[in-house]
């Protein structure tokens, strides 16, 4: 590790190891940094297919998909540390000072440009409220697929899920094959939250039963979970009084959402949205603080590592040509509209390269025969038509933006 | 009251109450269909002067209270023989395991739970209390005021987080403020000191969250806060350091007493033989004392349940604040009828409910703890979290800090109070039996009390021990506890020099409360060591962030492992029934 990068990377998941092989492939001298003991990420315990369908056109496993980043990567030649912790990031006028804590002691390092690639965090029980005891045996999603996939030891033998997101799928499909009974999945919509190939292969193939519209509210038990108790929803997801129903159980597994982890973003003041929750950026990737880049999970959550991939290599790109030369930027805003959830960017630069921009929706609802519509001032970008929209996978958009005026809209027609 | 007088007041509770006098206490039994009837009933038969206390003994119709037992039943402490023999591993057993440690005693204390600090101690808010609202000639206030003063030495002794912060009790009419002043009237006369009445905006210099809609209120400077089950735990420790030994998952089964003395005491874990006994037993310290034949009073289990936000919300508050008890607020007063009569009714109501004492606290690891309410229940370990009640809480809070969200809480937790019917600590020698000393009916503010409580129990232990044995004072006893880092409290400088010697600081467990692997085995290595996931949770703040361990516990279940030469498998949550891992895959 050198005192001085031009990129620095934080987070060895799909986004960053991408952002730090673009940017090295685009000349800039980069440090990659990871706070666990190997790269990889989340992915280390994906080891389901499916991965790098879009990217590579193949299917692969989760660690298969890192491999193929981790090994291009060591062949640039770029630096990385990992067991190596971010404890502070502060800005000068020359860039950015990294603090991190490695067993070797504290060390510092200076960087042009930044670039975050921190992913999300799971959703808990407490933050879906369920109420009732303390036990053990209640586990988010990804802690269970930690617990099999990279330790080898089973934390269930009854268990109930609450939530249809996919790694909640996936985890029905993966306690079933290591033996345990997988009562059923348990989602508090009144439709799946995951893809529709997970619902097929991960439920339908195993006769795992789903059930819409039905929450867990309580947990029972003293010691172990011994037994959840399920309700019924209304239209506002509150709890309707008199259906309670009790599920006798050892484990409750929940895949209830996740949150992007934004919480080093924010100590050095990047501005979060309050609809993904993770920093705004412009069609580079770059935060509305200049120099500061944002990847993956972190930004938005995405259900395809292909795309946090493709977001990866745009910011590390972008953050070795901020480190070579920084150019003024001109912020556009993307407004959404009629049936647009959300959409990534919310903004463009205008001083950037506008004739392939990538912009990534989600709809906040699902739809049949619909038009997505990209406009500015009256004038029609693009139109591209939709036979189904589901408010649980995300649009991805290629666009000519050279024609834009003041802003951009984006909308359901 | 007259004798004949509560007899019809609780036969219009039930009628099937029957009423005796018993040693010197006023005994109540029957059974009842609604557990409010026997709070009442032991209510009503509260009298100061003509009993020592109630023994209400009516049973709630089809309830059982089943009391959460040890699984382990071995012969370990079987003929043990020692001096003092503390029963209750929470605050109060812990301080007075610690000041006994000043002598050279053989010192035993037992602790039902797999943990130290595993009731009250743990549950509750971690507020220290000035005492301006006990009465003048309870024990409450006494230990109280004592208490909060000593415990800026204990937080320098100890190593563990203390801020005098103060307290803040606001208003929103000029009543409520005369009201106040007379509060403030009194509060020197209680030996309560640093109190001010203050305006608004003198206010705000403390808490800058004091709602828009309050005029002003009573500062009292003697208010702080700590962490309740550190302190605890660091007690138990400093005790242990100094020659105490700790049980836990020791459960006190039976007594013999001859001739007014405890004799034997048993145990899951075989039968002790004591010289001398301290009763802190909490929610079971009148089973104890029946057990010992010195019963003078009824713990009534009362829940409260408080909720925590991310420590992103910590701003909400700076110090522990709470409007008045009959303070209303706007979102009430747009409720009901704008006459005084109906005012005063709401008054009285919000008087008595059970959310009059919900307040919003900065805990000391910047997160900010909103509740508790006040349930009257039958079960003394039932503590389940409930949905309307968390909700409830919720919106009265709302009325106070607008900004308040329910995505702002990442947890909640109910803990059980052991209040007696005459609502006071009952700290004294024993009555019936003279080698018991009961420190009971320990509620809030029982944390404040404490050390307090357990300098005047050691007191009496030691005098009582000399009129049999020689006692001498212990020359080695040291008031601090071995030092353990807290890298959060470091510089960046101090946190380099230290991994630089000790690589273990240096690898970060638990990502959102940025706690390393050192701190960890620290915990694990201490002379109270207990080798589980919550243990290390509430030693070390593992898992106790945004996430709730969903990143960590794996880790944290091998580094455990690792230490202790233990399988995976082993490794429990806290009770030994509380299985994380079922064996390995396939």
């Amino acid at each position: 590790m050198k005192d001085k990068y031009d990129v620095i990377v934080i987070g060895a998941g799909p986004a960053g190891l991408s952002a730090a092989l673009s940017a090295s492939q685009n000349g800039a001298d980069v440090l990659i940094v990871e706070r666990e003991n190997e790269p990889g990420g989340i992915l280390k315990q994906c080891i389901h297919d499916g991965f790098g369908l879009h990217r590579y056109g193949e299917k692969l496993t989760g660690p298969e998909y890192a491999y193929r980043d981790i090994t291009q990567l060591e062949e640039t030649g770029c630096d990385a540390v990992y067991s190596a912790f971010v404890l502070d990031v502060s800005g000068h006028d020359e860039g950015w000072q990294v603090t991190l804590s490695m067993r070797s002691g504290l060390h510092t390092v200076w960087t042009k440009a930044l670039v975050l690639a921190t992913g999300c965090r799971e959703r808990t029980a407490r933050q879906v409220f369920i109420h009732g005891d303390r036990p053990s045996g209640v586990y988010t999603a990804g802690t269970v697929q930690n617990f099999i996939n990279l330790k080898g030891w089973m934390p269930a033998k009854k268990a109930v899920i609450l939530g249809s997101g996919d790694i909640g799928l996936i985890m029905a499909r993966r306690l079933t094959l290591e033996g345990a009974e997988v009562l059923g999945v348990y989602e508090a919509k009144n439709r799946p939250g995951g893809l529709m190939r997970n619902i097929a292969q991960c439920l339908e193939d195993f006769n795992i039963p789903l059930y819409l519209s039905k929450t867990v509210t309580r947990t029972i038990g003293k010691h172990r979970l011994e037994a959840v108790e399920i309700m019924d929803v209304d239209d506002n997801m509150e709890p309707v009084p008199g259906t309670e129903q009790i599920i006798p159980c050892d484990t409750l597994i929940l895949s209830v959402g996740l949150i992007p982890e934004n919480e080093l973003a924010e100590s050095i003041g990047v501005r979060i949205s309050g609809q993904t929750h993770g920093p705004l950026v412009d069609q580079n990737m770059e935060t509305l603080k200049d120099g500061i880049f944002a990847a993956g999970n972190c930004v938005s959550v995405n259900d395809l590592a292909d795309y946090v991939s493709e977001n990866g290599i745009t910011a590390g790109k972008a953050a070795a040509s901020y480190a070579g030369q920084k150019h003024e930027r001109e912020l556009l805003p993307v407004k959404t509209q009629d049936g647009i959830g959300s959409c990534v960017p919310q903004y463009i630069d205008k001083n950037s390269d506008l004739s392939n921009a990538v912009l990534y929706l989600r709809s906040d609802d699902d739809y049949r025969d619909r038009e997505i519509l990209l406009e500015s001032e009256g004038k029609v970008l693009l139109t591209k038509k939709m036979k189904t929209v589901h408010s649980a996978e995300i649009i991805r958009l290629e666009a000519d933006l050279s024609g834009i005026g003041s802003e951009l809209k984006v909308k359901l027609i | 009251m007259k004798p004949d007088q509560l007899r019809k007041q609780l036969r219009k509770i039930d009628p099937g109450i029957r009423v005796s006098e018993v040693n010197g206490c006023i005994r109540l039994e029957g059974e009842v269909d609604d557990w409010q009837k026997a709070v009442k009933a032991g209510q009503a038969a509260v009298d100061r002067k003509r009993y020592l206390g109630v023994l209400n003994d009516i049973r709630l119709r089809g309830f059982e209270q089943k009391t959460i037992l040890p699984e382990i039943n071995d012969r370990y402490y079987d003929g043990r023989h020692c001096d003092v023999l503390i029963i209750g591993g929470g605050i109060t057993g812990c301080a007075a395991a610690r000041e006994l440690a000043g002598y050279q005693l053989d010192l035993l204390l037992v602790e039902k739970g797999p943990d130290i600090a595993s009731g009250q101690s743990s549950r509750n808010g971690g507020v220290l209390h000035t005492g301006v609202n006990f009465s003048k000639d309870s024990l409450k206030l006494k230990y109280c005021v004592r208490g909060n003063t000593m415990y800026r030495r204990l937080s320098d002794d100890l190593h563990v987080p203390y801020e005098n912060k103060g307290q803040i009790t606001f208003a929103r009419t000029k009543w409520e403020m005369a009201a106040l002043r007379y509060v403030q009237h009194t509060a020197l006369q209680k030996g309560v000191v640093r109190t001010k009445i203050m305006t608004r905006e003198e206010l705000l210099k403390y808490e800058p969250s004091i709602p828009d809609w309050s005029i002003g209120g009573l500062y009292m400077g003697t208010g702080g806060i700590t962490c309740p089950h550190k302190m605890t735990i660091a007690l138990a420790e400093n005790a242990a350091e100094n020659g105490a030994e700790i049980a836990l998952n020791t459960a006190v089964l039976s007594m013999k007493t001859e001739n007014g003395l405890i004799t034997e005491v048993v145990t899951n874990r075989g039968t002790i033989y004591p010289k001398a006994v301290i009763n802190a037993a909490g929610v079971y310290a009148d089973v104890i004392a029946d057990m010992a034949g010195d019963r003078t009073f009824t713990i009534h289990p009362r829940i409260g349940t408080d909720l925590i936000t991310d420590k992103k919300a910590g701003w909400m508050a700076s110090s522990s604040l709470g409007k008045t008890p009959f303070t209303l607020s706007p979102e009430q007063l747009e409720e009901i009828p704008d006459d005084p009569v109906s005012r005063v009714k709401a008054i009285l109501k919000n008087m008595h409910s059970h959310s009059k004492g919900i307040g919003l606290i900065h805990a000391v690891d910047g997160n900010v703890l909103i509740g508790p309410n006040a349930d009257e229940v039958p079960d003394r370990e039932d503590t389940s979290t409930d949905r309307e009640i968390s909700e409830h809480i919720i919106r009265v809070q709302q009325e106070v800090q607008p900004a308040l969200r329910r995505s702002d809480i990442i947890a909640y937790f109910t803990g059980v109070r052991s209040p007696t019917y005459e609502e006071d600590f009952v700290v004294r020698k024993g009555i019936f039996t003279k080698n018991i000393f009961e420190a009971a009916g320990i509620q809030s503010p029982g944390l404040t009390a404490a050390p307090a409580i357990a300098a005047d129990i050691a007191m009496w232990v030691r005098e009582y021990l000399e009129t049999i044995m020689d006692v001498k004072k212990n020359p080695s006893f040291d008031p601090k506890r071995k030092y353990k880092p807290v890298l959060s409290e470091l510089t960046f400088q101090e946190r380099d020099e230290l991994i630089r010697e000790h690589p273990d600081y240096g690898e970060i467990v638990c990502r959102c409360e940025c706690i390393s692997k050192g701190e960890i085995l620290d915990a694990l290595r201490s002379p109270v060591p207990v080798y589980t996931t919550d243990a290390i949770k509430r030693r070390v703040r593992c898992g106790m962030g945004r996430c709730q361990g969903g990143f960590c516990l794996p880790r944290i279940i091998e580094i455990i492992a690792e230490e202790t030469g233990k399988q995976p498998e082993e490794i429990v949550k806290s009770s030994s029934e509380s299985t994380h891992i079922f064996h390995k895959t396939k």
